[in-house]
C-alpha cells in the first residue's frame, strides 16, 4: 500500500531550490516551451472561459436579477433567494432530491462494495462478471435507458407482473406518486459498476499478510472485514461516498425522461434540477433558475465540507502517506 | 473579450455576430447570413410542432410552394409541442426566432409583449397576404389589440369524444343541450353497468373549465388576469374529486402510466374532453369506435364554445416579411395545399380551402359534421382573450389538478396554490 504515493513524494523536485543563473539560450527555450504549452492548452482555455467561466459569472449576476430572457435583467438583490424559501414547489424539490440522495447513494455503495468483495477473489469468468456489472454505468446516463426504465416500471409491465406474482399489486410505479421515486433510485443503484471498479482497485491494495496474521490469531471473516478490509479501503470508500453523493444531487436526465418531462406525477419526481429547468426554460424565469443553481452549488459544497470534516473520524490513511 | 465585470450575454452574442459578419464579408461570397444568395433567392425558416404524419404533409405543401415561388426556399424544423416552445423561447431570446412559425392563442400576448411577433397588417395592406374568405370570422382569433399577429390555418372547438360502443351498450345518447347533471348520471350508469370509469379527468382541462365558466357568465381569462375566484375553483375541483372517489372518473395513476396514450383509447374510460381535431388520434390508438358528442351545458342551451385555431405567425425580426407573407397566404388559401393537409391542423380556415378538401375518411367527416352541427346550434361565441403567461397557467392548472386528484394536496390547498402560482405567471 502506498507505494505510488511514496514514489511521487520522493521524486526529486523539478526545479532545484537554489536556482543558478540560467544561460539565455535555456531561458529562451523555456519561454518557447511555455508558449507551445499554452498554445496546446488554448482550445481548453478558450472552452473554459467561454463555456464554463463566462456562463458562471453571468449566472451569478442573473441570480440577483429578475430576468425573463427577453427584457434586460433587473437587479432585485436577494429577492430570488427569499422567494425560493417561500415557494412550496421549491421545498418539494429539495425534499425529493434529499430523499433520492439519502436512499439511493448508500444503497448503491453497499451493492458496489458487496459485489466488489465477491469479485475480488480470483475465480473463473471473473473478467466477464466485472464487465457485465460495469456495463450499466457506461450506458446508464443515456436517455434511451430512461425510456427502457419507464417501460419496465409501467402498469402491466415486467416489474408490475413480477410484483403481482409475489402478491402485492401496485399498478406500476411510474404513475404512482408514492412509488415513482423508487424507480429512479433503482435506476441509480443499478449503475453501481463505477464505484464497484474503484472498490475493486482498493481491495487489491489490502496486504495479504494482514489477513494471514489475523487468521492465525483466529479472526473470522466478519472480523477480518471489519478490522482489516474496511479501515484499509476507507480512503477509497470516502472517495466513492463523496463522488456518488455529489453525483446524486445532480440527477436530472432519468427524472425528466421517466416522468415524460413533467417531473410528476404530483411532483413526486420533481428533483432539484428538474424544477430549475422548468423555471428557466419553461417559465422563462432565468433569474430565479440561476439563483437555484447557485443554491445547489452551496448545498453541495456544504455537504462536501461536512464529509471532509467527518473523515477524521473514520478514514484511515497510512502514516507515511498522509 | 472583456475579462472582468459583468459580461452581458447580449454583448457576447453581438460580438460573436459581428465577427461572423466580418468573416462573411472577407469571404466575399455575398452571402449575408443564411437567407440571400446571389440570384435573389431568399430562404425562410419555418418551425412548427407536430409529428411524422404532419411532417410528411407539410413537406409536400412546401414542395408545391417552392414550385410556385421558385425564388423562395423554405427550411423547416419541427418538434413536439412542449419541446417546440422551449426551443422557440430560447431562439427568440437569442434574437434568432424562425421567420414563420405555428402559433396558438395562449402565446399571442406573451410574445407580442416581448416584441417577437410581426403585425401582419402591413403585409395585408401591401397585398402580399389576403384576409378574405375566412370561415365564421375565425381570423379574429389572431387579433390582439388591433394587431393581426397570427393567421389561422385551421379551426377547432372543444368537444367530448366518446367511446360509441360503450355509450350504445349503456343505452345513452348524448344530445345537444344536455346538462352536466345528465352527463354525470350517464357516467354513473356506464360505471355501474359497463364497469368502465366514465371520464379521464375533466376537471384538469383548462379549456373545458373555461367553457363551464362561460356558461355561467364568467371566463377563465380576462385580458390581464383570471376571470374567476377561489370559490368557483373550489367547487369545480371538490366536485371532481368526489366523482373521482366515487369511481366514475378514471384513476389518475392509470392515466399517468398511459401517457402519452389516452385512457379513452386504452379502454380505461368512456369519454374525454378535447379539441375536436384531436379525434383522429383515438381511432389510431385504440380499437373501439369513437364519436364526437356535444359539450354539456348548465342551462340546456349555451355550451360556451368558440372556434379556436392553430395559426401561422411571423417573426418581427424577419428580413423577408414579404416572402413570409406570401408563404402564409399560400398556406391558408391554396386549394392544393388544402388537399394535402386535410384536417390535420383543424378544419380548414378559409372557404376556398374548405371547399377544396372533401373528407373521405370517417373521422374527418365526423369532425366536419361536428363543427357544422355546433355552428348550426348557434352556441358559438367569441374566444376569450389570453393574457401573457396563459401557457404557464394552463400547465399549472393541469399539474395542480393532478396533485389534487392523486390525493397529494387537499382541494383547499390546491386552489390556493393555483391562484398564487397563476398570479406569479401572469405577472412575469
Amino acid at each position: 500500500m502506498g507505494t505510488a504515493v511514496t514514489l511521487v513524494k520522493d521524486s526529486p523536485p523539478q526545479v532545484p531550490a537554489e536556482r543558478p543563473a540560467r544561460p539565455a539560450v535555456v531561458k529562451r527555450r523555456g519561454r518557447r516551451e511555455n508558449l507551445a504549452g499554452y498554445l496546446f492548452m488554448s482550445p481548453w482555455i478558450a472552452g473554459f472561459l467561454l463555456l464554463t467561466a463566462g456562463p458562471m459569472v453571468a449566472s451569478l449576476y442573473f441570480a440577483f436579477t429578475d430576468y425573463n430572457l427577453f427584457n434586460s435583467p433587473k437587479w432585485i438583490g436577494l429577492d430570488n433567494f427569499t422567494k425560493m424559501f417561500d415557494d412550496p414547489r421549491w421545498q418539494k424539490s429539495v425534499e425529493v432530491t434529499a430523499k433520492y440522495v439519502i436512499i439511493g447513494t448508500p444503497l448503491k455503495l453497499l451493492l458496489a462494495l458487496g459485489v466488489a468483495l465477491l469479485l475480488a477473489q480470483s475465480r473463473r469468468g471473473q473478467a466477464f462478471y466485472r464487465a457485465a456489472f460495469y456495463a450499466p454505468s457506461l450506458i446508464g446516463a443515456s436517455v434511451s435507458v430512461g425510456f427502457v426504465w419507464r417501460a419496465l416500471f409501467s402498469d402491466d409491465a415486467v416489474v408490475d407482473k413480477a410484483q403481482t406474482f409475489l402478491g402485492f399489486h401496485t399498478g406500476g410505479w411510474v404513475g404512482d406518486a408514492d412509488w415513482v421515486l423508487y424507480s429512479l433510485v433503482a435506476l441509480t443503484v443499478w449503475q453501481f459498476g463505477a464505484p464497484m471498479v474503484i472498490f475493486l482497485a482498493g481491495l487489491k491494495q489490502v496486504p495479504r499478510e494482514l489477513y494471514e496474521a489475523a487468521e492465525v490469531d483466529g479472526a473470522g471473516p466478519f472480523r477480518r472485514f471489519w478490522n482489516i478490509t474496511l479501515p484499509v479501503i476507507s480512503p477509497v470508500l470516502f472517495f466513492n461516498v463523496l463522488l456518488e453523493t455529489i453525483h446524486s444531487f445532480q440527477i436530472f436526465g432519468s427524472a425528466y425522461v421517466v416522468s415524460n418531462g413533467y417531473c410528476g406525477p404530483a411532483d413526486a419526481t420533481l428533483v432539484y434540477t428538474c424544477y430549475l429547468y422548468q423555471k428557466g426554460f419553461k417559465e422563462a424565469q432565468m433569474g430565479f433558475a440561476s439563483a437555484m443553481a447557485w443554491m445547489l452549488l452551496l448545498a453541495v459544497a456544504l455537504v462536501t465540507a461536512v464529509l471532509f470534516w467527518s473523515q477524521k473520524r473514520w478514514v484511515h490513511y497510512e502514516e507515511d502517506a498522509r | 473579450m472583456q475579462k472582468n465585470g459583468n459580461v452581458e450575454r447580449r454583448t457576447i452574442l453581438k460580438a460573436a455576430g459581428a465577427s461572423a459578419a466580418v468573416l462573411g464579408l472577407a469571404a466575399t461570397t455575398g452571402c449575408g447570413g443564411d437567407s440571400d444568395s446571389g440570384d435573389g433567392t431568399v430562404t425562410i425558416r419555418y418551425a412548427w410542432w407536430g409529428a411524422e404524419e404532419r411532417a410528411k404533409r407539410i413537406n409536400q405543401t412546401i414542395a408545391l410552394f417552392e414550385k410556385k415561388y421558385p425564388k423562395i426556399k423554405v427550411k423547416t424544423d419541427f418538434q413536439d409541442y412542449v419541446a417546440f416552445w422551449e426551443k422557440f423561447q430560447t431562439q427568440a431570446a437569442g434574437g434568432n426566432p424562425p421567420d414563420v412559425f405555428q402559433n396558438a392563442v395562449a402565446y399571442l400576448r406573451k410574445y407580442d409583449k416581448r416584441g417577437i411577433l410581426l403585425d401582419l397588417k402591413s403585409q395585408i395592406d401591401a397585398g402580399n397576404l389576403s384576409l378574405d374568405g375566412f370561415r365564421a370570422g375565425v381570423e379574429k382569433v389572431g387579433q390582439v389589440d388591433g394587431k393581426q399577429l397570427g393567421i389561422p390555418v385551421g379551426s377547432n372547438t372543444m368537444s367530448l369524444v366518446i367511446d360509441q360502443k360503450v355509450f350504445d351498450k349503456a343505452g345513452i345518447k348524448p344530445e345537444q343541450g344536455w346538462t352536466w347533471d345528465e352527463y354525470f348520471k350517464a357516467l354513473k350508469k356506464i360505471h355501474d353497468t359497463e364497469k368502465i370509469s366514465g371520464d379521464t379527468g375533466y376537471f384538469g382541462v383548462m379549456y373545458l373549465y373555461d367553457l363551464y365558466l362561460r356558461q355561467n357568465g364568467k371566463a377563465f381569462f380576462t385580458e390581464d388576469g383570471l376571470g374567476f375566484d377561489e370559490a368557483d375553483l373550489t367547487e369545480w375541483w371538490a366536485d371532481g374529486y368526489n366523482r373521482l372517489k366515487a369511481g366514475i372518473i378514471t384513476d389518475p395513476k392509470k392515466i399517468q402510466q398511459l401517457r402519452p396514450k389516452s385512457a379513452l383509447a386504452s379502454g380505461d374510460a368512456a369519454s374525454e374532453f378535447t379539441w375536436d381535431n384531436f379525434a383522429v388520434r383515438y381511432s389510431t390508438e385504440g380499437d373501439s369506435t369513437y364519436a364526437l358528442a356535444p359539450i354539456p351545458t348548465t342551462d340546456g342551451k349555451q355550451t360556451g364554445q368558440y372556434l379556436a385555431s392553430l395559426m401561422l405567425s411571423a417573426s418581427a425580426r424577419t428580413e423577408h416579411p414579404k416572402e413570409v407573407a406570401q408563404f402564409i397566404d399560400f398556406m391558408v388559401h391554396d386549394p392544393e395545399a388544402a388537399k394535402i393537409m386535410g384536417y390535420d391542423r383543424g378544419i380548414l380556415a378559409t372557404t376556398e380551402q374548405f371547399d377544396a378538401f372533401k373528407p373521405t375518411d370517417p373521422v374527418s367527416k365526423e369532425i366536419a359534421q361536428y363543427e357544422e352541427d355546433t355552428s348550426a346550434a348557434g352556441v358559438l361565441g367569441a374566444i376569450t382573450p389570453h393574457p401573457s403567461g396563459a401557457d404557464t397557467v394552463e400547465a399549472t392548472f393541469l399539474r395542480i389538478a393532478d396533485d389534487m386528484s392523486q390525493g397529494k394536496t387537499k382541494v383547499a390547498d390546491a386552489v390556493k396554490q393555483f391562484f398564487s402560482e397563476a398570479k406569479a405567471a401572469l405577472a412575469a
